[in-house]
């Protein structure tokens, strides 16, 4: 029985395709066979991030609309041997993805003897970001430490809640909350909210904090889930996390603010 | 000269009620005389045996209630006994059309147990709307901001209330509003609102009780304990 984890956040840029790629990769490494699914038909990143880009030929629409099998669509991860891709099309928009269709892809990648099925829902609470919802077992909230974030991300459990096939069925999806783009300095000034802040406004259990980190970008540029850069703070905070997600108890890191020495000062230095 | 009419009254007629396993009649009917003897003297009773009762136990029943001086007015119960309150020219009421009044307030409540509040465990999240119709609220846990709930009677927060509150939404004025944390985006009473900017800052976070005040048609807000 694979398990559906759906990223997700409501509010757009606050590095949900970096957090699926980086979930992705960290629940592979820790030896569960899985795949990653981009659901932002229409503006598809997943691809660009995992650095496939070039070796995408079908896509999750063409394994919908039964042009394409889901062997030829799914992309094998070269470095890490458990991990599949499947792309979203450029080309079509998010009607292609039907709840009919999309049950049956999750289903087959179940048959294939996938442990997880990660779903990198887009932005926003139209259709692609509903029906990655709608099967989620899962779902990891995606949220930066800023009131009109927190609002949207609220927002999106609701619907979570509400309108997935788990909630319909009278279950509940199991909730975790990941804030990203956390910068420990800026807390101490009073100009982000503090990790604090957020739990207490969404309640739900926080499985990261990701500090704002140069190595993301740069990750998402050469086409390197920032979860296999070990020497990125942002790295680290991510297999954390995963390793919090699946039942581990790891205290938080990168959450205080990094001591200035006297040189790094006076030359200007930090990241 | 005034015509004769027939018009409908209503008496209080007793029934008594007599299972087939019971005490012997005779004997509880002589304790229920000597407890009340002016009650047991005044009153009209119907008697209503059970469907087992031979008609000769009926007629010893009968004689008994006549002897202490009961005023039997006619038989009740299942049909096969109506032959036999024609046969004693008593009168025969149907099981049918009695009306059985309730002894006490308490024990109507147990009988007809009315609506109770509407019970939801949060979080209510943004975006949720709840309404509790013809009945109380109760939200266990918070109510998040851009969430709104709303009730006809009270609503009971337990927890963080950051959303929009209304009581009283079908124009009950004394309807109120009850939460542990008060936060709320806005509070509405029977149609008279107020925004998070017009709530007294002391109030802000603390246990709060909301009501309406119908005179003025302000909201009047207090702290709970």
């Amino acid at each position: 029985m694979a398990t559906v984890v759906t990223v997700t956040s409501g509010k757009g840029g606050v590095g949900k395709t970096t957090s699926s790629a980086a979930i992705a990769a960290g629940l592979a490494q820790a030896g569960h066979r899985t795949v990653v699914i981009d659901f932002d038909v229409g503006l598809r990143n997943l691809d660009l991030i995992m650095g496939v880009e070039r070796r995408v030929v079908f896509d999750f629409v063409n394994v919908i609309s039964g042009e394409a099998t889901l062997n030829q669509a799914l992309i094998q991860d070269k470095r890490l041997e458990n991990l599949s891709i499947l792309a979203a099309s450029q080309t079509k928009d998010k009607d292609a993805l039907t709840e009919e269709g999309v049950g049956q892809v999750l289903e087959q990648l179940a048959e294939m003897g996938f442990e997880y099925i990660v779903c990198d829902s887009p932005a926003g609470i139209e259709r692609g970001a509903t029906m990655a919802l709608h099967f989620a077992d899962h779902a990891v909230i995606v949220t930066n430490p800023e009131v009109s974030s927190v609002r949207d991300s609220d927002r999106i459990l609701g619907i979570l809640q509400s309108k997935s096939k788990r909630a319909k069925e009278g279950g509940k999806v199991h909730e975790h909350l990941l804030i990203t783009r956390y910068d420990p300095a800026r807390v101490d000034n009073g100009e982000m909210l503090s990790k604090e802040d957020v739990c207490d406004i969404l309640a739900v259990k926080l499985i990261g904090v990701i500090p704002e980190s140069k190595a993301v970008l740069k990750a998402s540029n050469t086409g390197v889930p920032v979860i296999l850069d070990d020497d990125a703070d942002a790295g680290l905070a991510y297999g954390d996390a995963v390793a919090r997600f699946l039942g581990e108890d790891r205290p938080m890191r990168f959450v205080t603010p990094k001591k200035q020495g006297l040189f790094s000062r006076i030359l200007g230095g930090g990241d | 000269m005034m015509a004769p009419r027939i018009r409908a009254n209503r008496y209080s007629v007793m029934t008594l009620e007599w299972p087939k396993d019971s005490e012997p009649l005779e004997q509880w009917l002589k304790e229920q005389c000597d407890k009340a003897p002016a009650l047991m003297q005044e009153i009209a009773i119907v008697l209503k045996p059970s469907l087992e009762h031979e008609s000769e136990e009926i007629q010893a029943a009968i004689d008994s209630l006549d002897q202490l001086g009961i005023g039997l007015i006619g038989l009740t119960g299942d049909s096969s006994h109506r032959a036999l309150a024609d046969e004693m020219g008593l009168a025969w009421l149907s099981p049918n059309n009695v009306t059985v009044e309730p002894q006490s307030e308490k024990e109507r409540d147990v009988n007809q147990p009315r609506e109770t509040a509407l019970v939801v465990e949060g979080p209510i999240r943004s975006g949720v709307q709840v309404y509790a119709k013809d009945r109380d609220l109760i939200v266990i846990g918070q109510v998040s901001e851009g969430a709104e709930i709303m009730a006809d009677g009270h609503v009971h927060v337990y927890g963080r209330c950051r959303g929009r509150v209304a009581a009283g939404v079908s124009g009950q004025t004394n309807a109120e509003i009850f939460c542990l944390t008060f936060e709320p985006e806005l509070v509405s009473l029977a149609g008279t609102y107020c925004g998070s900017d017009q709530i007294p800052e002391n109030l802000w976070s603390a246990r709060v009780r909301v009501g309406l005040d119908e005179n003025s048609q302000k909201l009047t807000f207090g702290l709970m304990g």
